[in-house]
């Protein structure tokens, strides 16, 4: 679809558009005229690049998809100190990539402005936890503005260039799922033109500005970043995103930042209490508008904040209650009022909202009765690698190998990216605490139950040299990832393998793009951001310089090839490097370079043995005793031809 | 006319997204305000997948609240089985297609696939109304499996609930599908349409 490309470009002000939230963070950046954006992708932050790179061959800016995020926020962070505007965009764990630059970055803060969007994601839908991306707007001294819908995203991100500037600091936008992957109606905004030349004084301000180490030093620069923050106090108290219903004389009150604003909007609505609270919607966690606030606390008798994260906003609401109003009580995630981890909410908030003002919701005991029993009935349904996928065929390969040399309790290190899957388990299965004192071997029966550890990209690759320096002897050690994961975190574990000695398998699962996060081009892909063409990067010839000896590539739709060369490996007495390269099928299908073979299923030779199906692929299915092949789903990819033992699969012709 | 939530539901790949846009910009363009929270995985195909889309004047947050929708499209019975558990509100409606995507999970025989008979029966006592729809095959009729999401959105439209009208509707598809596509879209669509009105 073509349109989003047109639309995010229109100069169009005034128009009424639906905007993703991760889109309208990107109009807000293209309306203050940004030179420079840079992002690694993580869901749900990767549409704000996608989007800003729709736009960047229109307007005559720089927008890239980078290694990793720290690199990201470095190009923009380059860009900013020359007076240009940049943002970078991450997910929530990206910010743990970025934060050692940031922590140092702030000592001088940037000339031009540098938004930092980044995308938490409660509940960890797409993340492998729920950290909370605002108190590191505390850690490094710097705001956070916070949207409860798509327009605000689009006016605060615009608005967080000029806040940037004024201060001299980068400044936060932190989004969440439900503002990222959510839509909404947009009223559009002018296009600023910013004709800036970028310029560069190493003195600008202040000695030595953008070196920490210049005079006069690191504690001088920590003094000036403290001075920072007090200088917009006043300022937010009148921002818009800031707003205060008081009512008349109501004896409780609501804080709602973010996306809570929304919640607390639709929850007061629905239990009839609109004008009969106080309300006060917050888009800025830090600072908070400490005068607006008081007037809340001095005003009512109870307080509930409504936040989506940690307990950002009630630790400092509980602060400043202590010196304007101690008898009022803060009522949150603290009280247990509103759950401790995980999302929330309108029904969150509505429950709260009744306690805060000691009033019953309706309940109706048949009807979840009902409800639950229904649910009953609701057949989980696993997510899977898609029909097709190379990553099948890798997994195939690695727990036939396993089987054959893997030892007796194989220890397989997971990572990042589609490939995750395979220790996503099976939904419809229970898995029980163990309390052996001895390794133990769990029977593989689909590969989604492959993954032995999974934590973050890059993690697989170095956990697996430290199981080799303890003087793991129980099975072999594997550690996966897949090219995307290669670049942003692997390299430097591959070299410390190499140099410290350890032993073990890296498969290196290429399918020449980032899938997961919605197929953003790599260094393998061949094309950029932009989609100008690019030199392709080799993965092999990476590990051969950084001194690995033991290197294969395969092609995982070959399972014997496949098997054989992670055999060899497994056996090899190095550190040793498989390369399983298959472009990904989705994306060969959407590009139409996928050729598909016609499968046909003989029912009569198939003894229902279900190896097909332990194969994985969604394309198998088992009905009545029997295997078969959704004819919808399957595209040909002939892999499960492969396993299957009767030769009831085959290729036709 | 009321607000109203909406929640399209089906298996990651069907199209609910898309589907959603549609509804949700045609309602902007006719001069709502719209919300969409998406639920939908990585890119990768077969998670369950819902958008939930709000159209209104008064609406805040993109998630329609627990038995809080009017209509649940499902592209998929199992995934309309799971968010009518929930969602569906007194008197709401499930609009089904009828054909399954099995899970891995009872691919595997790790859990069983709800017959339409349990569905129908949940919605009785959930109070609510079904319609079924082969739009699987529908779709396949109007030229490409794919549009099945489109055939559906045809049914939605006949059910008169949508504050928008289907000239509108059409056009945003036309918009939103790829030039190539817009006839068999189109076809999807009326198909939809006249298959309620049997
Ligand atoms: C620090 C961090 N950044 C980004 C992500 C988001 N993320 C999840 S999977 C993935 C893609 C990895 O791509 P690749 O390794 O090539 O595997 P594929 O999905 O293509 O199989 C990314 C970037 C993350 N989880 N953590």
């Amino acid at each position: 679809m073509a349109k989003i490309a047109d639309l995010i470009v229109e100069d169009a002000p005034g128009k009424r558009v639906l905007l993703m939230g991760n889109e309208a963070i990107a109009r807000g950046a293209i309306e203050a005229g940004v030179g420079v954006a840079a992002s690694y992708p993580g869901t749900p932050a990767s549409e704000i690049l996608e989007t800003l790179a729709l736009a960047a061959p229109k307007l005559g800016f720089h927008a890239e998809w980078s290694t990793n995020e720290k690199v990201a926020f470095e190009v923009a962070a380059g860009a900013a100190i020359t007076g240009a505007r940049a943002i970078t965009s991450m997910k929530n764990a990206g910010l743990n990539w970025v934060m050692d630059m940031l922590m140092t970055l702030v000592y001088g803060g940037v000339r031009g402005g540098f938004v930092i969007a980044v995308a938490d994601d409660p509940d960890a839908h797409y993340s492998s936890n729920e950290q909370d991306t605002r108190f590191a707007a505390f850690y490094g001294e710097i705001p956070c503005l916070e949207p409860s819908n798509s327009q605000e995203a689009k006016d605060m991100t615009c608005y967080a260039f000029e806040l940037s500037e004024q201060l001299e600091l980068p400044v936060f936008v932190r989004s969440v799922t439900r503002i990222s992957h959510a839509s909404g109606d947009v009223e559009l905004g002018k296009i600023q033109k910013l004709d800036r030349k970028p310029v560069f004084d190493k003195h600008w301000k202040l000695p030595w500005r953008w070196n920490v180490y210049g005079p006069p030093g690191a504690v001088e620069k920590h003094r000036w970043l403290h001075d920072q923050m007090p200088k917009i106090k006043k300022l937010v108290e009148t921002l818009p995103w800031n707003k205060l219903e008081l009512g008349k004389t109501p004896s409780c009150g609501i804080i709602a930042s973010g996306i809570g604003a929304s919640y607390a909007r639709d929850a007061i609505k629905m239990l009839g209490l609109e004008g009969k609270v106080a309300f006060l919607k917050l888009g800025t966690p830090a600072p908070i508008p400490e005068r607006l606030i008081g007037r809340l606390l001095k005003a009512v008798k109870s307080v509930l904040v409504v936040e989506e994260g940690e307990p950002v906003v009630e630790l400092q609401v509980k602060a400043l209650a202590k010196d304007v109003n101690p008898e009022v009580k803060i009522l949150g995630r603290l009280t247990g009022t509103m759950p401790a981890v995980g999302e929330i909410n309108t029904d969150i908030a509505a429950q709260a909202i009744a306690k805060l003002t000691k009033r019953k919701l309706p309940q109706d005991v048949q009807r979840e009765q009902a409800q639950a029993e229904i649910k009953k009935l609701v057949a989980p349904r696993s997510s899977t690698l898609c029909a097709g996928c190379p990553h099948l065929g890798s997994y195939w390969a690695l727990k036939q190998a396993l089987r054959k040399v893997g030892g007796k309790v194989p220890l397989v290190n997971g990572d990042i990216g589609c490939y995750e899957q395979g220790g996503y388990g099976i939904a419809g299965k229970e898995y029980k605490p163990s309390f052996s004192t001895e390794s133990v071997r769990y029977p593989i029966e689909a590969p989604y139950e492959t993954l032995d550890t999974n934590y973050i990209m890059g993690g697989g690759v170095g956990l697996m040299q430290g199981q080799f320096h303890a003087g793991y002897k129980d099975g072999v050690m594997v550690g996966v990832a897949g090219d995307s994961t290669f670049f942003h975190a692997c390299i430097p574990a591959v070299i410390n393998a190499v140099y410290n000695k350890a032993r073990g398998l890296f498969l290196v699962m290429d399918n020449t793009w980032t899938a997961m996060t919605g197929h953003q081009p790599n260094p393998v892909t061949g094309i950029t951001a932009t989609g100008e063409a690019t030199k392709v990067l080799s993965i092999e010839e990476v590990a051969k310089a950084c001194g690995v000896e033991f290197i294969k590539v395969v092609d995982p739709y070959d399972l014997k090839a496949t098997t054989a060369a992670i055999e060899e490996a497994l056996k090899s007495d190095k550190f040793a490097i498989v390369v399983a390269r298959h472009v990904c099928t989705l994306q060969a299908q959407r590009q139409k370079k996928f050729v598909g073979k016609r499968m046909v299923f003989d029912r009569d030779k198939c003894t229902g043995c279900k190896i097909c199906v332990s194969f994985g692929c969604p394309g198998v299915v088992f009905k009545e005793g029997k295997a078969g092949l959704d004819p919808i789903l399957c595209n040909g990819c002939g892999m499960c031809a492969q396993v299957c033992p009767t030769g009831a699969i085959r290729a036709e012709g | 006319m009321a607000d109203l939530n909406l929640i399209i539901a089906g298996v990651g790949g069907q199209g609910s997204i898309l589907a959603s846009h549609i509804v949700a910009t045609a309602a902007i363009r006719d001069g709502l305000r719209a919300r969409v929270g998406e639920t939908f995985g990585a890119a990768m195909r077969g998670g369950a997948v819902a958008s939930h889309v709000r159209i209104g004047k008064e609406i805040h947050a993109p998630l329609v609240p627990k038995d809080g929708a009017e209509i649940v499209l499902a592209l998929e019975p199992l995934e309309g089985l799971r968010n009518i558990a929930n969602f569906l509100g007194k008197g709401g409606l499930l609009l089904t297609n009828t054909r399954p995507w099995l899970p891995v999970d009872v691919n595997i025989g790790r859990a069983e696939y709800p017959s339409m008979e349990s569905i129908k029966d949940a919605i009785d006592k959930l109070g609510g109304k079904i319609v079924e729809i082969d739009a699987t095959s529908l779709a396949q009729q109007a030229g490409n499996v794919r549009t099945m999401n489109i055939v559906m959105l045809g049914a939605l439209a006949a059910t008169g609930k949508l504050p928008i009208s289907v000239e509108t509707l059409k056009q945003v598809i036309k918009e939103n599908v790829p030039p190539k596509t817009i006839d068999v879209n189109l076809r999807a669509f009326e198909l939809g349409l006249s298959s309620m009105k049997k």
